[in-house]
Order: C-alpha cells, then sequence, then structure tokens
C-alpha cells in the first residue's frame, strides 16, 4: 500500500491546479468493469477553501528536471521528493473509488528522467488502470511538453481529458519564467489533439473516441505584466482555434523567492473578473473586444456585464416579454438561469414586475434595464444606476470587501458565473 | 372541509387524488398529525387499483413526464408534499396540456421547489455517499438524508459498481437497499452490525491525509465548504470526523 508521506508530498505538490471538474464524459460501464463517468460532474467533498474534490489530484513525481521559475519542485528547489509507481496509483484509485471518495484520476508529473520517460510511465499508468484493473472512471491527464506524438496520442485514446498548460500568457514571459518549455511544446500537441478530437467527431466515431471531455488549459495570472485584454484575447484564441472546453485562470501565489517574479501574488478579486469575462465569452455570446481593449484590464469595481451595460445605456430597457434571448442574456442581474425561465414563462402568458419576483428573479439590478408589459421600474439618473450596480451585486460586494480587506484570505468563485 | 389521509404510498396518493378531484377544498396528507378545523371531516384512503390506474392514465396523456415528477415529490420531506402534488396534478389536468414549464404558474412553482429539493439532495449524495469495506467484501454505506432518496442511489451505484456487493442504509428511516452483483431489493433494517476489512481504516487514513493535504490554507473559506457540504451530512464523512 502507498506510503502517507509519499502521498502528501505528492499531493501538495498538485493541488494549485485548478482544473478540478469531472463533467462533460459519459463513459459507460463495460462487462466486469468498475465504474463510469457522469455528464454533470460529481464533487464528492470540500476543502475548507471551499473547493470542490472530484479527482484524486496527485502528481506522479514531483522530481523535476526543469527549472520553472515560479513552481515549488523546479530542480534548483530544497523540497521533499517522492515518486509513485503504476501499481501504487492504480491501488489507491480502485481503493477510494469503490469507497465514493473520488470521480476518479487527475495524473499529473514532473518531469522526471526526460520528457519521454515521463509520459510513458504516465500512460502506462492508465492503460493499467483501464485493462488491468477495468476501471471505467474519469481521468484526466496532464501532457508532458517535448514528449513524443506517438506517446501523447496513445494517452489520449485511454484518458477522458487532457491538458496542457500554456502556464504564461506570453512568449516573452515564457521564455524567462520557463525557459525549458517552449511555446511550440505546448501549442503542437495541443493542436495535434484537438485534430485527432475533431476527426472522431467528423467521422462519427462512437467507440474508443480520444478524450470524450476534451482538452483544458491553465494559466499563471499575475507572475507576469500582460493585462486582462491580452489574457482574454488569448482565451478566445483557444476556445476558437484549439476548441478547449475551459481555460483556467490560476492567480499568482507567491511560494518562491525569485528576483524574475513580482513580491505579492496577484489579487483574486483579478482572477474572479477573468473567469467572468470568459463566462461571458463562453455562454453569453459577448467577443471580447465587447468586454475589454487589448491593452485594458477588467474594472475592479463593476462586474464585466454591469460595466459593459453601463457603457451601452442606449440599449436599455429592453422589455421582458419580447426581448431575444441573446439580449436578456445582457441585462445585469439576469443570469442564464433567469433567462431561461423567463423566457419559458413568457410563452404561457405576459410577464409583470409581480410575475418575476415570484418566480424569485432578483429585480435589484435589473429592474433599471428592463420594462414589464412597457412599465419602468428603475431610475433615469446614470448615477443611481451606477451605485446599485456597485452595491446590490447579491453578495458579491460583501466578498469583494473581503478580499480587499484580506486579499489572501477569499476565495473567488471558479466559474465567474454572472 | 374534506381531509384525505393516505398511508404515504404513491398508491394511496393517487386514489385520494382520485376521490379528491371533485372537492372545491380539501386537504391530501400522509401526515398523521395534520391540524384538524372545526369542520374537517377525516377520510383515510385504501388504495383502490382502478381510481389509481385512471389517475395515472390522466396524467400520462398531458405530460408523459408528470408521473416521475409527481413520484420525486412524493420522497420529499415536506409535510405539505402530497397537496402541492395534488394541486399541480389538478392544474395540469384542467389545463389539458404539460404545465411544467408554465413558470410564472404558483402551482408550478411549489412543485418545482420540492422537486429540485429532493433531485438536488440526490445528486449531492451521489458525491458525499461514504462506502466502508466489511469483512467479507461487501461495501457498506450509512447515511441519513433529509428526503426518501435510497433507491435513486441504488440505480446510480448498481451500475456504477456494477460486479460489487453493497448496502446503502437511510439509518433514520430504518430502510436499506441492497445489490448482491446482480439485482438491487429495498428493505426494513433496523440497525447494522458490519465488521471492517483489515484494509478499511487504512485506505480511510490515507483519504483523511489527502484531504487535509490538497486544502489550500493560505485561503480559507469555510462558508463556501458549508454551502456546498452542510454540516447536516458530516457525520458521515470520514474526512470531516478527523480523530483518528
Ligand atoms: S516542469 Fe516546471 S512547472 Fe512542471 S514540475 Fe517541473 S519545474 Fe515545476
Amino acid at each position: 500500500m502507498i506510503d502517507a508521506d509519499k502521498l502528501e508530498i505528492l499531493t501538495e505538490s498538485a493541488k494549485y491546479d485548478v482544473s478540478c471538474s469531472s463533467s462533460g464524459s459519459r463513459r459507460t460501464n463495460k462487462a466486469g468493469g468498475l465504474g463510469n463517468a457522469s455528464v454533470g460532474g460529481i464533487c464528492h467533498s470540500f476543502t475548507p477553501d471551499g473547493r470542490c474534490i472530484s479527482l484524486l489530484k496527485i502528481l506522479m513525481s514531483n522530481d523535476c528536471i526543469y527549472d520553472c521559475e515560479y513552481c515549488p519542485n523546479r530542480r534548483s528547489a530544497d523540497v521533499r521528493r517522492a515518486s509513485l509507481t503504476p501499481d501504487e496509483i492504480c491501488e489507491l484509485v480502485i481503493n477510494f473509488y469503490r469507497r465514493n471518495y473520488i470521480e476518479g484520476l487527475f495524473l499529473s508529473s514532473a518531469v522526471f528522467g526526460n520528457p519521454d520517460k515521463t509520459m510513458e510511465l504516465m500512460t502506462e499508468t492508465v492503460s493499467k488502470l483501464r485493462r488491468v484493473y477495468n476501471f471505467n472512471g474519469y481521468i484526466h491527464m496532464k501532457g508532458i511538453p517535448h514528449a513524443d506524438g506517438a506517446l501523447v496520442m496513445k494517452a489520449a485514446k485511454l484518458a477522458d481529458r487532457m491538458s496542457y498548460n500554456v502556464e504564461l500568457p506570453s512568449e516573452k514571459s515564457l521564455k524567462l519564467l520557463a525557459p525549458q518549455k517552449t511555446k511550440e511544446s505546448l501549442l503542437l500537441p495541443m493542436k495535434s489533439l484537438n485534430n485527432a478530437i475533431e476527426y472522431d467527431k467528423q467521422n462519427n466515431v462512437r467507440r474508443g473516441k480520444v478524450l470524450p471531455a476534451g482538452q483544458t488549459t491553465q494559466m499563471i495570472i499575475g507572475a507576469s505584466p500582460e493585462c486582462d485584454g491580452q489574457i482574454l484575447k488569448l482565451t478566445e484564441a483557444l476556445y476558437r482555434n484549439m476548441h478547449l472546453k475551459r481555460v483556467y485562470y490560476s492567480s499568482y501565489i507567491p511560494v518562491v523567492q525569485s528576483s524574475k517574479l513580482p513580491a505579492n501574488g496577484a489579487g483574486l478579486l483579478r482572477e474572479h473578473r477573468l473567469y467572468q469575462a470568459d463566462w461571458l465569452i463562453r455562454f453569453y455570446g459577448f467577443d471580447v473586444n465587447e468586454i475589454c481593449g487589448e491593452d485594458e484590464n477588467l474594472s475592479p469595481d463593476y462586474d464585466p456585464k454591469c460595466a459593459w451595460a453601463l457603457r451601452n445605456m442606449h440599449l436599455f430597457p429592453v422589455e421582458i416579454n419580447t426581448a431575444p434571448l441573446e439580449m436578456l442574456l445582457r441585462v445585469p442581474g439576469i443570469g442564464a438561469k433567469s433567462a431561461y425561465r423567463i423566457t419559458e414563462a413568457r410563452k404561457f402568458s405576459k410577464l409583470d414586475f409581480d410575475n418575476l419576483a415570484k418566480m424569485r428573479i432578483v429585480l435589484k439590478r435589473a429592474r433599471h434595464f428592463i420594462t414589464c408589459k412597457g412599465k419602468f421600474c428603475g431610475t433615469d439618473s446614470l448615477a443611481q444606476v451606477k451605485t446599485s450596480l456597485l452595491i446590490s451585486g447579491s453578495g458579491e460586494i460583501n466578498e469583494q470587501l473581503t478580499m480587499f480587506s484580506e486579499p489572501s484570505t477569499a476565495l473567488s468563485a471558479l466559474t465567474g458565473e454572472i | 372541509m374534506k381531509i384525505f389521509i393516505t398511508d404515504g404510498s404513491p398508491e394511496a396518493f393517487f386514489t385520494a387524488v382520485f376521490d379528491a378531484f371533485a372537492e372545491k377544498e380539501c386537504i391530501v396528507t400522509s401526515d398523521e398529525n395534520v391540524q384538524l378545523a372545526f369542520d374537517s371531516q377525516v377520510i383515510r384512503t385504501v388504495y383502490d387499483e382502478e381510481k389509481c390506474e385512471r389517475v395515472r392514465k390522466g396524467i400520462a396523456r398531458y405530460d408523459k413526464d408528470a408521473e416521475d415528477d409527481v413520484l420525486f415529490v412524493l420522497r420529499s420531506c415536506d409535510p405539505l408534499k402530497e397537496q402541492i402534488a395534488f394541486e399541480y396534478i389538478k392544474k395540469l389536468m384542467k389545463s389539458k396540456t404539460a404545465v411544467k414549464k408554465m413558470l410564472s404558474l404558483p402551482e408550478v412553482i411549489e412543485f418545482n421547489d420540492i422537486l429540485y429539493k429532493v433531485t438536488g439532495e440526490a445528486h449531492r449524495l451521489k458525491g458525499l455517499l461514504r462506502f466502508m469495506e466489511s469483512r467479507d467484501n461487501v461495501l457498506y454505506a450509512p447515511y441519513s438524508p433529509d428526503n426518501d432518496i435510497t433507491d435513486i442511489l441504488m440505480r446510480h451505484f448498481a451500475s456504477r459498481l456494477k460486479n460489487e456487493r453493497f448496502v446503502i442504509h437511510d439509518v433514520k428511516r430504518k430502510i436499506a437497499g441492497m445489490y448482491n452483483g446482480h439485482e438491487w431489493i429495498m428493505n426494513y433494517v433496523g440497525e447494522a452490525e458490519v465488521y471492517l476489512s483489515e484494509y478499511e481504516r487504512a485506505f480511510e487514513n490515507l483519504w483523511k491525509k489527502y484531504y487535509l493535504a490538497v486544502n489550500i490554507e493560505e485561503r480559507p473559506h469555510e462558508k463556501q465548504m458549508k454551502r456546498s457540504m452542510p454540516v447536516r451530512y458530516w457525520k458521515f464523512l470520514p474526512e470531516k470526523n478527523q480523530k483518528t
């Protein structure tokens, strides 16, 4: 059985990776097998930092030959080192899964020996899980830069999701802070995985699909000087060109002393605003240009949708009973669920403010931007609208204040749902 | 006013719906302690196959999902569940079309609220249920849900842990679902005696260790944790009972 200290070292090394979701894959249990994957994703526990535990997230090894400036496991760091064998990992996954502790495995690793050897051992682990232990639960694998393309493809046939982390928002910063990783070593494998996924899609491949839950990536925010506009442009390109399922942002935490790195961590508020903007791009049909100029940062005072609405007051108010869904989604205070409820309910009868209140649609912010049967209940004074957007954001402001007073002790919602 | 009291089973409920349908104002409940008014007339509904079937067929004619939705609502711990399901069915029959999406109707709002609470708890417990391994290799999960959802969980785990034998035990309602590797049944179970396997404590401790190690201490957010994982569920979570 795995040694408890090793588990501790390899968990602590992996925990700053933020992509924990287990959703997006529907893997059915094969005869004689253990487990399946649930499309909606399942959280199995929550840690005191408010994050969900869905997958067993560990490194295969933290014994790294690379020297990324920001990483506690880099070669030149003086930390406890540990590695696991494929069998140790398999045994742990199976036993945790049977007890319903986890939804599956998130396997990452430092580069030990060389990239090929690392990728090979990771793939061997996953292959054993699937073939020897008959495990049909969820598996997310980290891609190792510079590893052989054929090995990566082999891994992609076994895992539900893979991620190559772009790490930093520009090539310049990557060169400075992660000198052994190159833009190509991250983007090229991402591209060939995308090609393989697209091939399966176009040819209607049903069984043995490559990465049924797609690819994600992650970048560190605030370790380098790029502004939000640049970060969001890159995000948009990754969604459009690589068809990523998610881009994760990880606000920089100074765990390492270095002259190349800022002394302070990036605020969680910034991370939160980026997730909100990301949400608008993915679900609400916004273009980055509408949200944030290329060399601008997002407003700390308003969430990006409110900020957009304030710049576009001439488009409001909109009539709740006739506005198209795309426009409802742009009303501050109306989220996807509320917009859905409105579009369904108004098919049967015209809605007034009373109906909206009964349907538990929060009107505090929205009332300045809508009419119901032609009636307007907001205020015409822009100054008043602004203050109401500032202070009425369903608890968001309280959260922001805690963020400002103790920047290191608050947590932003990972999703950015507005 | 007439008060129809059922034994809590769906069959008796559908029978009561049949009897109560023509009443102008009435109460349908399985709550024995229901408040009686001066003019109340208590009627104990007993299952009647024909009446029950007619109601079920009637519902299905306008909305084929409605019966399943009603069955979910009847698992709720809300004392008004039968009344709310009854009002919903009445609305459905009078509208002669599915009302599920008429989201501004009060009957639909109340019904959906309960429905989401039940399905929401079932979803949450698909994650929070914890099995322990017994000496004879049966997985055992005691828990105490708000709503009567054990058979929903049985369906989920029977497909996930297809080749295992397991028991899910609702210790509050004293019922348990049992799966033998092929099929599952529900049964009354008061107390269960379980002898743990040799490795059980070791894996439990590894899990506790993992839970502590994966937390980012510099960013505490207890409020968020408790919102997502309410304290009433902690009793059965090894990681929230850190004393070893
Ligand atoms: S490759 Fe870089 S980021 Fe990854 S473990 Fe090694 S030093 Fe850390």
